[in-house]
């Protein structure tokens, strides 16, 4: 072999090492060495490059492996506890949430009953401005957390899917009433992405792709689910909170900014403090996104619209969207891994 | 079963192989049809290797390169051999229409 035959080898083989890295690492640790052994001796004598169809298999299948890894790491068993437990804490938050409305919409009917006398009986006006919306959204979810509990997991999800649907429809309501649609993209992006709808997305999708609460609490134990809990309708209770206690008097943005920031960090803390294995880990990675969503609606708050904003709406989005796809994933490894075990 | 894991299972039927020989044994055996690539090749053993079809054999070192042998498991035999039977009898049926065919031509 020349000396020019040898730099050309060489100059093939660093190419080929370098197309190896799309491999996930733990293939490339076994096979790398064998690999470029194939690839070294197919190649053609004086070839210095890989060729174009050879680049394009390589990457190809070193991507498809990585996908399919990925796709077997969820059909792990933690993947399904996790989802469990989520089951259990999400229809929580979404019950407490629906309350703390219901308690906001009586306030508000109670001023507004002293502040105009005459606008007729206070029942009326009562009923009026709250029967319509939160009181429904409340039975719906209390009906999800007590089918749950009582380990009617299927008609818990389809409930909570229904809450879902509403839940949506509402929020496109209120868009286009409100002619958000002026503000453009970003601006319905940050509505859509909204904290509750994104918890009752969440909740659904969860209860439908999983054992269910009960197995959730199991998993969990009851201080660490009412924790979780309480953590997160904190985060999205508190402008409730704030409203109900300054229902006349506005209050400014940056008093209730600061409030749901602290709230938030004391949220994330919890979350975090909580991992100790991989399930708690899966459990904060399916959370974390309605955190990210609540630190969206705070920048919003700040700046209106911003990259920030826009890159946490966007995220938080993305994440509620692939929720579903992961869970569905999760849940036909589980199946597939049950049907195994039938036999034995 | 799609040919580059039909060919590689073929391959592998004589005995144990390396990466380059599965390559070269599966061209000769497609008659130079099917160029396998080495992608593909170690995607579809990746596969195999988990689905428990295919299992290392042993390691070699040879011109200062790794070679790692694979064998064909009890499965992957008895999978070869139904797919095989498949093309069989695919290829019987094809094989009895084209005569039939030949002797209404000829008829």
């Amino acid at each position: 072999m020349s000396a020019q035959d040898t730099v050309r080898a060489a100059a093939l083989e660093r190419r080929y090492r370098r197309l190896l890295r799309c491999y996930p690492p733990g293939h490339r640790q076994v096979h790398r060495e064998e690999m470029l052994g194939v690839l070294l001796a197919t190649a053609r004598p004086g070839q210095r490059a890989p060729g174009a169809r050879q680049t394009v298999n390589l990457v190809a299948c070193g991507l498809a492996i990585r996908a399919r890894r990925a796709l077997r790491s969820l059909a792990d068993e933690s993947w399904q506890d996790a989802l469990a437990v989520v089951s259990l804490i999400t229809p929580a938050v979404m019950l407490i949430i629906a309350a703390l409305d219901i308690a906001v919409a009586i306030r508000v009917a109670v001023v507004e009953h002293y502040a105009y006398p005459l606008a007729g009986p206070f029942w009326q006006t009562w009923l009026v401005s709250f029967l319509d919306g939160p009181v429904t959204v409340m039975i719906s979810w209390l009906a999800v957390v007590l089918l749950g509990l009582t380990g009617r997991r299927r008609p818990a999800a389809a409930i909570a899917s229904i809450a879902l649907a509403l839940a949506l429809f509402s929020l496109l309501a209120t868009l286009i009433q409100n002619g958000a649609w002026s503000g453009g993209f970003p601006m319905f992006l940050i509505t859509v992405g909204q904290g509750p709808v994104f918890i009752a997305s969440l909740a659904a999708c969860s209860l439908a792709f999983s054992a269910g609460p009960r197995r959730g609490l199991a998993i969990a134990g009851r201080r660490q689910a009412c924790l979780m809990i309480a953590a997160l309708a904190g985060v999205f209770g508190v402008p409730e909170i704030v409203r109900m206690v300054r229902v006349s008097a506005p209050v400014a943005a940056s008093t209730v900014s600061l409030l749901d920031i602290t709230v938030l960090t004391i949220a994330a803390a919890v979350v975090v403090t909580h991992v100790r294995d991989t399930v708690d880990r899966r459990v904060a990675a399916l959370l974390a996104p309605v955190l990210l969503v609540d630190a969206a609606s705070i920048r919003f708050e700040f700046d209106a619209i911003s990259t920030a904003t826009v890159v946490l709406s966007l995220g938080s989005l993305l994440f509620a969207v692939l929720v579903w796809p992961v869970a569905i994933a999760s849940w036909r490894g589980r199946v597939r891994r049950s049907s195994h075990a039938l036999p034995t | 079963m799609q040919e580059p894991t039909f060919l590689i299972l073929t391959a592998l039927a004589a005995g144990p192989q390396h990466g380059y020989a599965i390559i070269t044994d599966a061209g000769r055996t497609s008659g130079g049809v099917t160029r396998l690539q080495t992608g593909t090749l170690y995607m579809a053993l990746d596969r195999l290797c988990s689905a428990g079809l295919v299992e290392p054999d042993r390691e070699e070192v040879a011109d200062g390169r790794l070679r790692r042998y694979y064998r064909l498991t009890d499965e992957g035999a008895a999978l070869l051999a139904a797919e095989t039977e498949r093309r069989r009898a695919t290829a019987a049926v094809a094989a009895q229409r084209l005569s039939a065919r030949l002797a209404g031509g000829t008829a």
